[in-house]
């Protein structure tokens, strides 16, 4: 989805717009760095602005372990909702 | 937006303090965007707010600083451990949780309520900058090289010249008391006593600078007048009345004042209190005081030194001026001497003092003896906790088999005496603020004299806590952890005849204690009840004291004493310079009076009054010779003097007095009568020589004696005719008898206070008492039973039980006795005249002593003598 600017703004921005909710910069940044510790993201300093009072952003990037683990949950959602499916019609059956 | 509005700053420093230091710079980037990002879309309030609690959310365990205090878990998991052990002990055992807490609360309470009252007594003058270095100089009057007199009030000329001659002295400040006076500003107007003719130095050096007006230029012309903030209300309902005029009626014309500035009321722990001050010039411009005069002392002088530690240096200076004025002949049997105004109110007792002050030896009495009542009330606490050593030796040689330190064990009980001492505080303050208004009757403190913001008064609870908290622990925990875990366990297990001792030696000291309290209280009470009952030498009663205008004619004066002897109410209206029971400084004094066949050259002090006919006998002096004087101006050249003036010039008799004649002021008078001996302020002085002069033009208050009836009509009554006769003059009166007893209020208070603390101590030795006795007695239950089943009697089984505790009650009379009889004796050299020390003094307190201690002791022994046998001998 984002590449290029993924730092926690930008990643606080792009899910509220997509989840339609509001989202403190605390729990963005608590996942992050989780997942930093999981070993799901890499980081590195990007440039300052002024906007930030001279602070540094910090881009993330997704790594192929991430890639790895996203597709295995996906997998694991789409077995589950099949089987949800599954559980209703038997429902209806009885 | 054309300006960036910054976002709040403590919020940078929350997260620096509290976020782990890699992620700090992103996150506070990441906040700030945001925030500027809300602030152009929601605006800045609406963004503040989101920035608020975006912080708050933050505070996450992942992103927080590494918690270093989780390493220490351990002290603090043993910490709590010992902490749940204590609140166990006090819940298991609920007897001896509330003695112990309802002593040391009660302890703690008195201590806290006493020491509020000294913190008053030795705070005087401290709210002045210079205070330790603004000395009094006062006078001392000589007769030969005795003092026989101390005078408080100065020469006018005294002090500039000081400033002049000494080096050590900086500047000065006098303050000339210029006596009632009535004011009006507008329709407003009221009788004035605090008024003082000053220096301009007056505001810096006695610290008191101005809220309004101008230090630099005022008070160098007559006629200007500061006055207090609550004096400008008072007068103008407003603080900044500069310019103002206020006019001072009781001078022929009235003089108009013109107000220059505005000071901060006096505080109440002053000496000096005053309500005005007009400038020095206008002492002699207004009151025709004479500024060179060495003749007349009337004014109070303080000196500014040049350094704090200049004191003794300038009292040395003060030596050789006192020889160099004599030789100039501007002194004569007189000394100058000074003290630094910070010593005046505890130390100082002269005549002619700005007010009654106090007194140090009774502050640090009381001071003491609240000490001695938390230690009463600690002495509880360790006896209790070591006689119930047995409960707790079985835990101790647990812990100790368990593997368990000696530190560890003396920390669970100094837990323990924390936690009981702090409950004890949280009570403690609880209990003072419901004894704290009456406290502050009693005590006569002001309401304003807050302890809040005392640090001296914490620090005195910080020492008192840990001092309590380590005494308290320390016998317990030195006792109780040093049981041999082997012997414990096996059951081998008995008092140790150590800790029995002490126990006992505490518990004969506790009632030492309380046994010199009581005799003190009663000895006290005694000598106050004895110096109002004594012989006053005056009437007190139903006589009603009316001010009069200073300004009064002698036609106004007599027509309004004329029309009150009119009605059948009144049996005389007499004017006078004074009454007895106003303190002696309302008297003016000369020195010098002598007979005129005398040869002696002495120097006695002599009190001066001032008086018609009906003086005498209204006030009910009683003539021990010669006669009253006669009603009209005959008397001139005529005394009437009292027992003490005779004897002072070596007359024997009264009879022999009358008709002697005496040279003073350049003249000769004739004794006409001689009266007894009389107390002016009170029975606590000694008797001093008075000289009473003819004036019926002239007084100061005017007494009705009346006879009896309805107090309030007489005093319509008279004020109806006072209002007719001094147009414009407030109406102001006093009853004789209220104010002769206002001279035993410092008396009475001390009784109260002490009889307080003596109840207190009583209480808290017998709550002592009773929780020691039922665990020893607790103990015995079964050798009770057996006796009981072999025969014994309720009443010789309650002796039996009795008797160790009558008799330490009997060492701690045989101690406290004499020790009371030696500071009784000592006290009691206070007082001029004094009660004979009587066996009832010391035979009725222990008497109290023994009944109340029996009576403690029989609460449990009698419910244990009476209990059936069977009960305790069943159950193994």
């Amino acid at each position: 989805m984002l590449s290029q600017d993924a730092y926690g703004v930008e990643i606080k921005r792009e899910l509220e717009d997509r989840l339609k909710d509001r989202l403190s910069v605390g729990s963005i940044q608590s996942a992050l760095k989780r997942m930093e510790d999981k070993g799901l993201l890499t980081s590195e300093f990007g440039e300052a602005s002024n906007k930030r009072g001279g602070k540094r952003k910090r881009i993330y990037t997704a790594t192929p372990h991430a890639h790895q683990v996203l597709g295995e949950i996906k997998d694991i959602r789409a077995d589950l909702w099949s089987s949800i499916q599954l559980v209703g019609q038997t429902f209806k059956t009885i | 937006m054309s300006e960036r509005s910054e976002s709040p700053r403590w919020g940078h420093k929350i997260l620096r303090f509290f976020l782990k230091g890699d992620y700090l710079e992103e996150i506070e980037g990441d906040l700030e965007e945001v925030y500027y990002d809300n602030v152009e879309t929601l605006g800045t309030k609406k963004a503040k707010k989101i920035y608020v609690w975006d912080i708050v959310k933050l505070l996450r365990p992942r992103l927080l600083k590494n918690l270093n205090w989780i390493s220490k878990l351990d002290s603090i998991m043993m910490f709590t451990n010992n902490v749940k052990i204590a609140l166990r002990v006090f819940k298991r055992d609920k007897a001896y949780t509330i003695i112990n807490l309802l002593g040391l609360s009660t302890g703690l309470a008195i201590g806290l309520l006493i020491i509020q009252y000294v913190r008053f007594e030795t705070s005087f003058e401290d709210f002045n900058p210079n205070a330790d270095r603004v000395a009094r100089i006062t006078m001392d009057y000589m007769n030969g090289s005795t003092v026989v007199d101390q005078d408080c009030e100065t020469y006018p000329p005294l002090s500039p010249l000081i400033v002049e001659r000494i080096n050590e002295a900086a500047y000065y400040t006098r303050a000339y008391s210029t006596g009632i006076e009535t004011l009006q500003a507008g329709e407003k107007m009221f009788r004035e006593s605090r008024i003082f003719g000053a220096d301009s130095s007056f505001f810096e050096m006695m610290g008191y600078p101005l809220i309004h007006g101008d230090q630099n230029t005022i008070f160098r012309a007559p006629f200007e007048i500061v006055l207090t903030e609550s004096m400008a209300y008072k007068y103008y309902n407003q603080v900044d009345v500069i310019g103002e005029m206020i006019k001072f009626h009781d001078q022929e014309e009235g003089m108009i004042f013109k107000i220059v500035g505005v000071v901060k009321d006096s505080p109440a722990n002053t000496h000096l209190k005053f309500d005005f001050l007009i400038s020095y010039a206008s002492m002699k411009a207004a009151y025709d005081r004479d500024e060179n005069t060495w003749n007349r002392n009337n004014t109070f002088a303080y000196i500014l030194l040049q350094k704090p530690d200049d004191i003794s240096r300038f009292q040395q200076s003060l030596i050789n001026l006192n020889l160099d004025l004599t030789e100039e002949k501007k002194i004569k049997d007189e000394q100058v001497v000074a003290q630094l105004i910070s010593e005046i109110h505890l130390y100082s007792d002269k005549s002619y003092e700005p007010e009654k002050n106090g007194d140090a030896q009774s502050v640090f009495f009381l001071l003491g003896v609240a000490l001695l009542v938390i230690l009463i009330a600690l002495v509880n606490y360790i006896n209790l906790s070591t006689s119930k050593s047995l409960d707790r030796a079985k835990e101790v040689g647990i812990r100790k088999v368990m593997g368990s330190s000696l530190l560890a064990l003396r920390t669970q009980f100094f837990t323990e005496s924390f936690m009981i001492n702090l409950f004890s505080v949280i009570l403690a303050f609880t209990f003072m603020f419901f004894g704290l208004d009456a406290f502050r009757n009693i005590a006569a403190l002001p309401p304003s004299f807050s302890f809040i913001g005392d640090t001296q008064f914490w620090l005195f609870l910080g020492i008192v806590f840990v001092v309590s908290v380590f005494f308290a622990g320390v016998f317990p925990a030195f006792v109780l952890s040093s049981f041999t875990p082997a012997a414990v366990l096996k059951g081998k297990f008995g008092n140790s005849s150590m800790g029995s001792f002490m126990r006992k030696g505490l518990v004969v000291f506790q009632f030492a204690i309380t046994c010199f309290l009581l005799v003190q209280t009663l000895t006290a009470s005694e000598q106050i009840d004895f110096m109002r009952s004594l012989d006053k030498g005056f009437d007190k009663e139903q006589s009603i004291v009316v001010r009069a205008p200073q300004t009064a004619k002698k036609v106004a004066l007599n027509n309004f004493k004329n029309k009150l002897t009119q009605y059948a109410e009144f049996t005389y209206a007499s004017s006078t310079s004074c009454v007895p029971g106003l303190p002696s400084s309302e008297l003016s004094t000369t020195t010098g009076i002598e007979l005129s066949e005398s040869t002696k050259d002495e120097h006695f002090n002599f009190y001066l009054y001032f008086m018609d006919e009906a003086f005498i006998p209204a006030i009910g002096f009683e003539l021990l010779a010669g006669d009253n004087f006669l009603p009209n101006s005959l008397n001139e050249k005529q005394v009437i003097v009292n027992e003490q003036s005779i004897a002072l010039w070596g007359i024997p008799t009264a009879e022999e007095a009358v008709g002697q004649t005496l040279d003073f002021w350049g003249e000769r008078f004739t004794i006409k009568g001689v009266i007894k001996n009389f107390h002016q302020a009170s029975a606590k002085s000694e008797h001093v020589a008075m000289v009473m002069l003819y004036n019926d033009g002239w007084g100061d208050y005017i007494v009705v004696k009346t006879n009896g009836g309805n107090i309030s009509k007489h005093i319509d009554l008279i004020k109806e005719n006072y209002e007719q006769v001094f147009v414009n003059s407030p109406f102001d009166y006093f009853f004789l008898d209220e104010r002769y007893d206002q001279n035993f209020r410092s008396e009475e208070q001390f009784k109260q206070v002490f009889g307080l603390l003596t109840g207190f101590a009583i209480l808290i030795a017998c709550l002592g008492l009773y929780g020691l006795s039922s665990f020893t007695i607790a103990k015995r239950v079964k050798e009770i039973g057996i006796r009981k089943v072999l025969g014994a009697s309720v009443i010789q089984l309650i002796m039996l039980l009795s008797k160790d505790f009558m008799k330490l009650i009997g060492y701690s009379l045989i101690i406290a006795l004499p020790v009371s009889y030696l500071i009784i004796d000592k006290w009691l050299d206070n007082y001029a005249i004094k009660i004979d020390l009587s066996i009832w003094l010391f035979a009725l307190p222990a008497a109290i002593m023994l009944l109340l201690a029996f009576l403690t002791v029989y609460i449990k022994t009698y419910s244990v003598a009476q209990a059936n046998p069977s009960g305790s001998l069943r159950d193994e």
